[in-house]
């Protein structure tokens, strides 16, 4: 355990700006909204009582705590919270564990006076402590709203006790297999898991699914009800489970490699002919997992479809919130509640182009474009191989979510056709993305990003959650603009071409730029 | 004579740094050319100006006839580049990555490939994310070697590779130049261009500072001379054109300007040679000289 205190040192200062940035967006996500709630919402037993029919809502966000102020925000946003701490902690845990190996730094620090586990511990330690710290801060946070301390103090140990249980995971996944992106995968797997059994716990009714799922734990200590913290120890077992195992692993294995050992591939290709080809091995992974993901989402979110007529009948707040999601008045809440969607896929699917195109970037940076543009093959070719793949992928990617959710809503044309006409406001955002890549190429990954974030919170969807007005969405983002063809618009083709022009537009001037400057 | 690369003042900046400052290179058609310099002295720019991946701010440069940053895709056709840094897709074996290089170039040599894995002693079956740096140089030099190409950039090619695997690339080097093709091989290791170069190519902070053939530039360098003589050598070690003089006793070393080697000797003679060695510059003492120059300068 040599050199332990100097790794962890280390590992701190790395996360000295990350970990300060999340943690507020988790006071944002908790106490923010006991603030929302506390101007918003005038008898908030009354709302408990409306919110607590809806089957559909209760899936999403789990059963109700306590018609409190403090626990209608608990209700709101842990599953949240919940779930995207489990993603931070795998993201930081692999982080500071696998990413080190893979990168060959770890051999270098291995070769000091430092003690075999004294890397893995180091990490644990760094995850685990910023766990503990985020629930602390929570609680505090909620103290602070006005919220009893009991209650507060239980919600920030369910925090933390979910934080725990998905480090050990995540260190678990790191010993597992030999590239960071892969444990990454397969801790998230659990992750989703995790939630899909929480999800399917409390929209099916079926409680008992809830101990199996590390969030479901969480939920079940039911901050600001009954504190019933006890069940937390249950979290607190599979932790030091897994720490046990992932020490275990650890001292067993090789530095650099993993439990899962790589096979040998083909000792050579004649399918690997063009660029083209070659994009297609490096982007199918991605959009084999966008198609999948998408392809669940469709499922779970068509199958809630049939219980929202009985949902917007309980209360005029969930109506008035769907009829901003339909273009007439005969519109039923089922066509609001599917376009809803639709658009919220949409939406989600703008990533999908910028990621692809990222790749680009990471081609070029690491050498690989090099290599590749060294042969004869032109820029523009190389650029089209991975662009195919952002346009066609965003197509495909809202073709399955519209498929699925179609066929399990029971309206498949309609609700194909509602998925596909999000495709050109996505195409959109990949013209931005090329945009980027060809002039800015430095700063693409930003701009990537920050295009997806803008888009987003400006969108209709976050925007109205987040209090942005809802018409500025309009002139700001491309989603707002196409027609409503789910609830009660009829499809006009104009929205649809300017949008397709727009990125058209973009993509053109993008490979011009591409062209003409330097490789960097 | 046809040149393969004709450089002539190239100029390229990156913002306010100047990393080509008039730079001028010519390789003839069916030679082995050497390209040296210290770090940071423009090689990898100028053959990324070579490959059209960089554009030149000024001056000339022509590649097999054509432009590099124009006429790319073209002459890419016919040249086959070993980046200094080799980096591969880690998803694809080395076999692969191979069969890929050489498809886009135009397809390749499969009985060559073969022959080459195995002098090379490579696992193409490997995906590139497990092989070490020189496992990655030797993929993209069995994949140059195997093509067709009739220019070849190689990009400090032999920095990974052990000595067994240096000896098989000298080796390769010279085949390819006796099927005629051009090899610009840019390199530290001096015993390599020694080895396999005709001509070389020297730059210092973006400008050519000496290049001609190695035997030529010999002729710039001072010979290292040592001998013992019949009495101690006073007189000589105040001689003006010796350098470096260290005498003990009866022996004497320094070092002298090829012209000025006449004079020496007669001097050396007039005191009475018991015995004597003389040893040619290296490619070494001259890179050197260089280097040594550089450092005095700033």
């Amino acid at each position: 355990m040599n050199g332990t205190w100097t790794l962890t040192k280390l590992a701190l200062s790395r996360e000295r700006f990350i970990v300060p940035l999340w943690l507020l967006l988790l006071i944002a996500l908790a106490a923010g909204q006991v603030k929302r709630y506390a101007t918003g919402i005038g008898d908030i037993a009354a709302f408990a009582r409306e919110m607590a029919a809806n089957q559909a809502l209760t899936a999403f966000a789990g059963e109700i705590p306590s018609a409190t102020l403090a626990g209608m925000a608990v209700w709101k946003n842990a599953d949240a919270i919940y779930t995207i701490l489990g993603l931070i902690m795998i993201l930081t845990v692999v982080r500071h564990s696998r990413s080190e190996e893979e990168s060959g730094r770890a051999e270098l620090v291995s070769a000091g006076v430092v003690g075999r586990l004294a890397p893995l511990t180091a990490a644990l330690a760094v995850t685990c402590g910023s766990a503990v710290l985020a629930g602390l801060i929570t609680a505090a946070a909620m103290a602070a709203t006005g919220a009893d301390a009991a209650g507060s103090l239980a919600f920030g140990a369910a925090i933390t006790a979910v934080g725990l249980v998905f480090a050990g995971m995540g260190a678990v996944a790191a010993q597992l297999t030999q590239t960071a992106r892969t444990a990454i995968g397969v801790a998230a797997g659990g992750l989703g898991l995790s939630y899909v059994l929480r999800f399917v716990a409390d929209g099916s009714g079926i409680g008992a699914l809830k101990w199996f799922s590390p969030q479901g734990w969480s939920h079940l200590a039911r901050p600001y009800g009954d504190n019933n913290v006890a069940v937390l120890l249950l979290s607190l077992a599979f932790t030091a489970a897994a720490l046990a195992l992932a020490y275990r692993l650890r001292a067993r294995r090789d530095l650099g490699h993993g439990l899962i050992p790589e096979r040998p591939g083909p000792a050579g290709s004649q399918r690997l002919r063009s660029p083209l080809a070659l994009a297609w091995r490096l982007q199918k992974g991605l959009l084999g997992g966008w198609i999948a993901g998408y392809a669940i989402a469709g499922l779970v979110l068509g199958a809630l479809a049939t219980s929202i007529e009985e949902v917007a009948r309980q209360g005029a707040a969930v109506e008035e919130f769907f009829r901003r999601y339909t273009a007439s008045p005969e519109a039923g809440m089922t066509d609001a509640y599917l376009w809803l969607i639709v658009l919220s896929l949409g939406y989600v699917s703008a990533l999908y182009p910028l990621l692809a195109l990222l790749r680009l970037r990471n081609e070029e940076i690491s050498g690989r474009a090099e290599l590749l543009l060294s042969t004869p093959v032109s820029r523009v070719r190389w650029v089209a191989g991975h662009l195919l793949f952002a346009l066609a992928g965003s197509a495909l990617i809202l073709t399955a979510a519209g498929l699925t959710m179609g066929v399990v809503a029971g309206a498949p044309g309609k609700v194909l056709a509602g998925a596909l006409v999000q495709v050109p406001a996505t195409w959109v955002l990949a013209g931005v993305g090329i945009l980027a890549f060809g002039l800015l190429p430095r700063a693409a990954a930003a701009i990537s990003w920050a295009a997806f974030l803008f888009v987003n919170l400006f969108g209709e969807v976050l925007g109205p959650i987040l209090g942005i007005d809802y018409w500025i969405a309009k002139y700001a983002v491309p989603y707002p603009n196409l027609p409503m063809v789910i609830s009660g618009e009829p499809f006009t083709v104009t929205a649809i071409l300017i949008m397709t022009g727009i990125a058209a537009v973009l993509t053109a001037a993008g490979l011009v730029a591409v062209r003409r400057r330097a490789l960097t | 004579m046809e040149l393969a690369i004709d450089v002539e003042g190239l100029i390229k900046s990156f913002g306010q740094a100047r990393a080509l400052d008039g730079l001028d290179l010519s390789v003839r058609a069916g030679e082995v050319h050497g390209f040296l310099g210290p770090n940071g002295a423009g090689k990898s720019t100028t053959i990324r100006t070579l490959l059209g991946l960089l554009r030149a701010n000024g001056g000339r440069a022509t590649l097999l006839g054509g432009d590099p940053w124009k006429d790319a895709t073209e002459l890419h056709k016919r040249l086959a580049y070993v980046p200094g840094d080799v980096n591969l897709w880690p998803g694809l074996t080395g076999g692969e990555v191979i069969d890929l290089l050489g498809r886009l170039r135009g397809g390749l040599d499969r009985a060559r490939r073969a022959e080459l894995l195995e002098r090379f002693e490579l696992d193409p079956r490997k995906k590139a994310k497990s092989y070490s740096k020189g496992n990655r140089q030797k993929v993209a030099l069995v994949a140059a070697f195997a093509s067709d190409a009739e220019l070849l950039i190689l990009d400090e090619p032999t920095s990974g590779l052990d000595p067994l695997m240096e000896a098989v690339f000298q080796q390769c080097v010279t085949e390819e130049k006796e099927r005629g093709r051009t090899v610009l091989l840019s390199s530290h290791i001096l015993s390599e261009v020694e080895a396999l170069c005709d001509r070389v190519t020297i730059i210092r902070r973006g400008r050519t500072v000496e290049s001609g053939p190695l035997t030529r530039l010999r002729g710039l360098a001072r010979s290292q001379v040592t001998a013992e003589l019949a009495s101690p050598p006073d007189g000589l070690a105040r001689m003006p054109d010796l350098h470096g003089v260290r005498v003990e006793g009866n022996r004497i070393a320094f070092e002298v300007d090829r012209t000025r080697l006449d004079a020496a000797l007669a001097e050396l003679i007039r005191v009475g040679v018991r015995d004597l060695t003389c040893t040619p510059p290296s490619l070494e003492d001259l890179f050197l000289r260089h280097y040594e120059s550089e450092k005095a300068e700033r």
